[in-house]
């Protein structure tokens, strides 16, 4: 295929908005999927902890 | 040197050998060129780095335990350089301000005049105050979020002291008539090779670093500090391509031209301010905020969520710099909408940070660091929206090209950036000095109210004078001619240029006062260490320039 | 598939992988279509490329940051071509590597400054702007009439210009430091070449007025009098589709 100016273009037009909503709903699944609820909520808190000295 | 091992003292004696092999090459082949200049700033930063470590290279080895102990050095040096980049370069801003009203203070020279002294500003307070910030406060959180130790002893000194080179060899080269032309990308070629150097190293650092830790999950700033890391190598990278008139002239044409060069400019432009300005900050933002306030982020998952926005939809947007230009309509339009569209992620970060703090806000009303903290987030929240409203086309014809870029920029720049590296450093600073707290809370205070009431004089005179500028141009009398000279709109612009001027005044002594407290905290946390523990804190501050 | 997904978080490589893929392809599809924007861009078969004086005038526009107050973009609006003239086409900057559109107007444009005043109003207004313009906020550039225009390497600048896509001969190169003292030297022996070399629009003068080798102030001049003249291609039809601002449409 030969890419000219038009169909980079139209590539640009058409598959930047699937690609735009797939990756909106990709990442809001996994965000709020009640799954990782509880792994967030730890992430959220593992930064208050022993300032000092690595490890646990 | 005490702190490196024998291996990292020869690693960092080789490179100081070779930058003085090269420096000293670069200064000769040169010779009458600014790169030979820049060669010596090489060969002497080689040398110096040779001295060092030549004058340790016997010290007893480092503590066969350091790494049941965070390496926090390299921080500390960062948070002390970043402050004395900051005064320097709101300095030579507050200075370029001044020169708009009393436009004869160039001495009769080049170096002193407002184009090359410009650049020294915005590459002084963007990559010297803002990008130590960046890589202290990486450092020290990725150690602490990861409960690992950072994993070499060399790197991390070779990433900062490599990095200061770079800025210097930059804002030096300004002065000396050497620059891109690329706004904020103005360093020559062989700077940019330098920093790819460097930022490969911190990448690298920060892959071991994350690869070592012990916590399962990677925390959300460590995201954003590595978004920060990896797309700004890719914009670097691409916007830098550039021929060089010979490998022994500072003076290099760019690979691109017209209205590619434009777009590849202003996709670089718009997305160092996303990915080093906003990324990296928020990175500082979701770590030091949730512990000076003692609480975790309100919703981990609405940071997530703006981490993946901010990333892809920034990319996308810098073509709202070229509305009504040569540039492509279609291009224009997709850069308003992804413009428009990134309020959402930005919100969603300013709320985020603001809603953590209910349940907290007596302390944001008796602590400053974190007022801070609570303020910047309000200013990110101002100004993303003040930029989507820019970014829309009818609203850009009357903004672009005046003033209300410099202001909302600076909103940006000062409201949130500087806001925010502040309240990390003195959240940071006792903890790494470990003291009890700042060497005076009251000039906390006084910092605070400088820099807020500093910032709404700036933003405030720009507005003004920006909008005033656009319409002035754009205003016709009855007989359908425009009514105004350009002439006209420079000279309503006096009393505004003044204003910003004060403004930027008040910031500036805002920074001095930190630094100095800074500076306090360290000498008291200093002598009381010694006295305790018998034997000296070790080399602190050894930066090359 | 989530399973993955969760794999991919917790290992920081998967993470770096999904922050270029992601990013990037917001800039690729963006730019991409960019390079192939020849296809669409104007014709301008008159137009012709820098002579060695412009160019080391547009290097000392440069390195004096001048593009940091002064745009060279003509946006679509009304008040912009009443007041600067016809908007800029993509064509105009196609041999500016870089472009020096610019992003801020503390003052004017200069999009169309060439043959706006004469030799002696830039001179003087770069050796003391309120000298011809009172109350304007722009620095003297008087060291630019003292310092001897360094003409050794021009040919150099020109071969790296072509290297990234400027046409210049092998003529023009080779000529390159001569053609740059001749354009600024009418009396000289190398006045003739220029106008072989570039045309014979090309305007050979001496543009500091003053006598001796070629300065700064001559190479500086030179350039700001060439903006917006190497083709007259903006001038035919300008006034379609401008906006006019009040309307905002």
């Amino acid at each position: 295929m030969e890419f000219t100016h038009e169909t980079l273009v139209a590539f640009s037009k058409t598959f930047g908005l699937f690609y735009l909503i797939a990756l909106s709903i990709g990442v809001l699944i996994y965000a709020y999927r009640p799954k990782n609820k509880e792994r967030f909520e730890r992430a959220a808190t593992s930064i208050f902890g022993n300032e000092d000295r690595p490890c646990r | 040197m005490g702190h490196l091992t024998q291996g990292e003292r020869e690693l960092a004696l080789l490179t100081g050998a070779l930058l003085l092999a090269l420096g000293m090459l670069m200064m000769v082949m040169a010779w009458g060129d600014p790169l030979s200049v820049h060669g010596a700033m090489f060969g002497f930063s080689g040398a110096a780095v040779m001295a060092v470590t030549l004058r340790g290279m016997f010290a007893p080895a480092p503590d066969e335990n350091r790494f049941a102990s965070y390496y926090d050095a390299p921080s500390k040096a960062g948070i002390v350089i970043a402050m004395i980049w900051g005064v320097f370069a709101m300095f030579i801003g507050d200075w370029v301000a001044w020169l708009l009203v009393f436009p004869e203070m160039t001495f009769d020279a080049g170096w002193a005049s407002f184009g090359r002294l410009r650049p020294v500003h915005t590459t002084g307070v963007i990559f010297g105050f803002g990008g130590n910030a960046l890589i202290a406060t990486s450092f020290h959180v990725v150690q602490r979020t990861c409960r690992t130790r950072l994993p070499d002893q060399f790197s991390p000194w070779f990433v900062l002291l490599g990095y200061n080179l770079f800025c210097l060899i930059a804002v030096s080269g300004y002065m000396l008539g050497v620059t891109q032309s690329k706004e904020y990308a103005e360093p020559e070629w062989y700077a940019d090779i330098w920093l790819v150097i460097v930022w490969v190293a911190y990448f690298l650092l920060y892959m071991r670093t994350l690869a070592r830790r012990n916590e399962p999950h990677i925390y959300v700033a460590n995201w954003y500090f590595l978004a920060f890391i990896l797309v700004v190598a890719i914009l670097h990278i691409v916007n830098g391509l550039a021929v060089p008139v010979s490998a022994f002239s500072a003076k290099s044409y760019s690979a691109f031209s017209g209205v590619q060069d434009a777009m590849t400019q202003w996709w670089y432009g718009h997305n160092a301010v996303a990915f080093f300005l906003t990324a990296g900050f928020l990175g500082m933002m979701y770590y030091y905020l949730p512990m000076q306030a003692g609480r975790p982020i309100y919703s981990y998952r609405t940071s997530i969520v703006s981490f993946w926005g901010i990333t892809f939809f920034y990319m996308w947007a810098g073509s709202h710099h070229l509305h009504y230009t040569a540039l492509p309509f279609w291009v224009q339009t997709l850069g308003m909408s992804f413009s428009i569209m990134l309020l959402i992620p930005s919100w969603a970060s300013a709320a985020n940070a603001l809603l953590t703090l209910n349940g907290a806000w007596d302390k944001v009303r008796t602590d400053a660091t974190l007022r801070f903290m609570a303020l910047a987030a309000i200013f990110y929240g101002l100004s993303t929206f003040e930029g989507s409203f820019m970014a829309i086309r009818p609203v850009n014809a009357l903004s672009h090209y005046t003033d209300w870029t410099v202001g909302h920029v600076h909103a940006g720049a000062l409201g949130w950036v500087a806001l925010i590296v502040f309240g990390a450093f003195y959240a940071a600073t006792p903890k790494l000095w470990k003291c009890e707290r700042m060497y005076s809370p009251g000039l906390i205070e006084v910092h605070f109210w400088l820099a807020l009431s500093g910032t709404l004089i700036y933003v405030f005179a720009m507005w003004n004078s920006g909008i005033i500028q656009g319409l002035m141009w754009r205003t016709y009398n009855d007989g359908g001619t425009l009514a105004y000279s350009f002439m006209d709109s420079v000279n309503a612009m006096y009393p505004y240029y003044i204003a910003r001027a004060f403004g930027g005044l008040l910031f500036l002594l805002g920074a001095v006062v930190g630094l100095y407290n800074i500076v306090m905290t360290i000498r008291t946390a200093a002598d009381t260490l010694s006295e305790a523990e018998d034997r000296p804190l070790g080399p602190i501050l050894e930066p090359a320039e | 598939m989530f399973g993955a997904h969760y794999k991919l978080e917790r290992n920081a490589i998967g993470l770096v992988l999904m922050i270029i893929g992601v990013a990037s392809i917001g800039g690729l599809v963006e730019i991409a279509p960019l390079f192939t924007i020849d296809e669409t861009v104007e014709e301008a078969p008159d137009m012709r490329v820098y002579t060695p004086l412009e160019l080391a005038g547009r290097n000392i526009y440069i390195r004096e940051g001048c593009y940091a107050c002064h745009s060279q973009m003509i946006r679509t609006l009304r008040d912009e071509v009443e007041r600067y003239g016809p908007y800029s086409l993509a064509v105009e900057s196609q041999y500016d590597h870089p472009m020096l559109w610019g992003s801020k107007r503390t003052g004017p444009d200069l999009a169309r400054l060439g043959n706006k005043y004469s030799d002696d109003w830039h001179v003087a207004h770069l050796l003391d702007p309120r000298s011809v313009v009172p109350g304007s906020v722009m620095p003297a550039y008087a060291w630019l009439a003292r310092t001897e225009l360094d003409t050794d390497d021009m040919s150099a600048h020109l071969s790296a210009q072509r290297a990234v896509g400027v046409p210049y001969d092998e003529d023009m190169i080779a000529e390159a430091a001569a053609d740059a003292i001749g354009q600024a030297r009418p009396d000289s022996d190398g006045a003739e070449g220029v106008i072989d070399r570039y045309g014979d629009d090309t305007a050979i003068r001496n543009f500091d007025g003053a006598p001796g080798k070629p300065t700064e102030m001559d190479a500086l001049v030179a350039y700001l009098q060439i903006l917006g003249r190497l083709t007259d291609v903006a001038h035919a039809g300008a006034s379609e589709n401008v906006e006019s601002a009040e309307s905002g449409s």
